[in-house]
């Protein structure tokens, strides 16, 4: 690069980068929030029972991607009955075989059974099932690990957190940017579709949702916290819209030739983005929320899949086993609290008033 | 045929207090290749006569009535009633515009290069390699120094000269034929004022386009304008040749702009002469002739009762006053006019 130091071109997103970095505690948080979503990738490396990669009969398998969707478990292991028992089978079947273990033996959605594991008894279960080296977390009354069904949860709350604020995202902006630029009748229109859409209870509606469908998934439920969860951020997108297209460069372009679209997309929105990040950021915390207390009166997905307000919902009737509650419960408040951190960050990186001076 | 003919135009805006005509009846020629400065004090409409131009009048302003005619093809376009994908081919691309502010008119989250080159492959279809090239010539145009370099910067690395010129080098990024400059060298100090004017200036003889100055530093106009036309609360009410207008103004307003400046070398025998009295707000035009109230020339009831018309009182002058003719060089106000330093 020609340039020197002193012509160092700094984007306002770079600018704004520096500045989150000074703060420890957002940094923190943003570090924590990254550990969750290697936890969340890694899930069925970290804790599982099956291998993460293994050799039987001269070619090599991957079954522990049948966590994130059963139909991708290899063929030949069912052929081959193994039943879900891999280590055992894996030896007798093909004595040249290999395999690379997840780092914890356990299964998020069964108990292991006596010897599963060679030399390793079955899973206590109910009060027998404290925290022990073999269960990190203890197991709950069916015996299931908590641990592993902790780490396997981790996929489903930032899933939450993502799907649904990208949907509540993409909507509150879309809608926002509209009645901002356009001003009008469509103003009128989309101010009066966001009031009436804010009026809607979310948790009501996911109720009502759930008991109507036959099957319903979690993706019902993050498709309705994002249907229901975009006003804030249209109410702040319309403001920033409005403010911003009576600005100079925006006449500025018009008089270049630019469109309304182009105007909007590559003008304003880059520089309405910064305020409007900030309440997804803390949508995210919301929508896990809602998710685990969802969970936790039982009307989140359906066993086996786990979350971790799932492992609260079991603690209700099991207050003897306090591991129940402190590890989910822990995880839910660190996770939460990450994002609201990161939200506060984001919010002073970005906020041109609350700047210190340029260095 | 004028590049740009203006014909009675008229905008107004529609407040919740009432109809303002910011601009009423306002009809000038811009020729190809020629200067035609707008002249006026804040408030006369000039700055609203430009954006009519190319329909960026902010609402509630609306043109109400009059046509705007570009040549095109040998004939003509009404700029007022082309539909908008056809009028914004015209932005930046037949006529080009440079603001007043340059601190405010560039986006500050693009670089200089992304927002050039995005006013160069809005016209033309090329790729963004070439646009960027194309982009370099028009810094090095503008005589920016180290272009390369600027090309990659953002807008708040650099100064306000600095952007102005780069905002010049937007509205030329396509050839146009014509382009507005709306007070251009308002918003920054002396010395750059000048290097933009020369600048301008030097454009015009190398690239042949046609300018329409809007401005109220009358310095500004006797340096580069071929034409002038002066205007006074939404009207023309004077319009000659430079040369012609400054050395014979016609019409009270314009011999009072002339009087009111520093004589060269800043001496003064008593205090700088005033056209007394303000601009009146476009809700209270007063009747009959709407600079009657602040002449010294006034004939009453005649100025007050009868709204004069703009004729011609020489050859390629024109005066909007009832007794245009009577006024001369002999006049009392004319103590410190001449021709500009």
């Amino acid at each position: 690069m020609k340039h020197s130091d002193s012509h160092h071109s700094r984007g306002f997103w770079a600018e704004a980068w520096r500045r989150y970095c000074r703060k420890p505690l957002a940094l923190t948080a943003l570090a924590f929030v990254a550990l969750l979503l290697l936890v969340a990738m890694f899930a069925p490396a970290i804790a599982g029972t099956k291998p993460v990669l293994c050799r039987y009969k001269g070619r090599l398998y991957a079954p522990c991607l049948a966590y994130f969707d059963r139909r991708l478990e290899p063929a030949i292991f069912a052929k081959d009955k193994f039943r879900g028992t891999y280590p055992k089978n894996l030896a007798e079947k093909d004595p040249e075989s290999w395999a690379i273990w997840p780092l914890v033996f356990q299964d998020p959605y069964r108990s292991v059974r006596d010897d599963e594991w060679p030399g390793r008894p079955a899973n206590p279960a109910r009060d027998e099932g404290r925290p022990s080296r073999i269960n990190l977390f203890g197991t709950d009354q069916a015996g299931v690990d908590v641990f592993a069904k902790m780490v396997h949860g981790t996929t489903i709350a930032l899933l939450v957190g993502f799907v649904s604020m990208g949907i509540a995202g993409t909507i509150g902006i879309v809608v926002g940017a509209l009645g901002g630029y356009f001003g009008g009748w469509i103003d009128m229109l989309t101010s009066r579709v966001t009031e009436i859409v804010m009026c809607v209870p979310t948790l009501v509606l996911i109720l009502a949702i759930m008991a109507l469908l036959e099957k319903p998934t979690i993706w019902h439920t993050m498709a309705i916290i994002g249907a229901t969860g975009w006003t804030g951020i249209a109410r702040l997108t319309r403001g920033e819209f409005l403010r911003l297209r009576q600005s100079e460069f925006v006449t500025a372009a018009r008089s270049v030739g630019a469109g309304p679209v182009r105007i909007m997309l590559r003008h304003i929105l880059p520089n309405a983005l910064a305020p409007i990040l900030v309440p997804i950021t803390f949508g995210i915390a919301s929508a896990i929320l809602t998710e685990s207390s969802l969970s936790f009166l039982g009307f989140g997905p359906p066993p086996p899949s786990a979350s971790w307000g799932s492992i609260l919902n079991d603690a209700r009737s099991n207050l003897s086993m306090w591991w129940l509650v402190v590890f989910p419960g822990i995880a839910i408040f660190l996770t939460v609290l990450a994002y609201n951190l990161i939200g506060e960050g984001l919010q002073e990186a970005t906020d041109p008033r609350l700047r210190e001076a340029r260095k | 045929m004028p590049l740009l003919d203006i014909k009675n135009l008229v905008t107004a805006f529609h407040t919740p207090a009432g109809r303002v005509p910011a601009v009423d009846g306002v009809s000038l020629a811009i020729e190809r290749g020629k200067t035609l400065g707008l002249v006026g004090e804040s408030g006369c409409g000039k700055s609203v006569t430009a954006m009519s131009i190319l329909r960026l009048v902010a609402s509630p302003g609306v043109i109400e009535s009059g046509e705007i005619l570009l040549a095109k093809d040998g004939g003509s376009v009404d700029l007022t009633k082309l539909p908008e994908p056809d009028l914004r081919k015209i932005r930046g691309g037949r006529i080009g515009m440079i603001f007043q502010e340059p601190m405010t008119s560039l986006n500050p989250v693009f670089t200089i290069g992304d927002q050039i080159v995005e006013a160069v492959r809005l016209h033309k279809p090329v790729s963004r390699e070439q646009a960027r090239t194309k982009a370099l010539e028009m810094l090095a145009l503008v005589r920016l120094a180290d272009p390369e370099l600027r090309l990659d910067e953002y807008p708040h690395q650099l100064s306000g000269g600095m952007r102005q010129r780069v905002m010049i080098a937007m509205a030329l990024a396509c050839d146009p034929d014509l382009v507005i400059a709306d007070e251009p060298t308002t918003a920054l100090d002396v010395t750059i004022q000048a290097q933009i004017l020369e600048l301008l200036a030097d454009l015009r003889r190398r690239l042949g386009t046609a300018i329409l100055l809007i401005t109220h530093d009358l310095g500004v106009v006797a340096e580069t304008c071929d034409d002038v036309a002066v205007m006074y609360a939404g009207r023309i009410v004077e319009r000659a040749s430079a040369a012609e207008l400054f050395a014979h103004p016609r019409h009270p307003y314009t011999i009072g702009l002339l009087a009111a400046r520093p004589g060269p070398g800043g001496r003064h025998d008593g205090p700088l002469k005033t056209i007394p009295g303000m601009v009146p707000p476009p809700q209270h035009f007063p009747t009959g002739c709407r600079f009657h109230p602040r002449c010294a020339f006034a004939r009453l009831p005649h100025c007050a009762e009868e709204a004069p018309s703009l004729r011609t009182v020489a050859a390629g002058h024109e005066a909007r006053c009832h007794y245009a003719d009577e006024l001369s060089e002999s006049d009392d106000l004319g103590e410190q006019r001449g021709a500009p330093a």
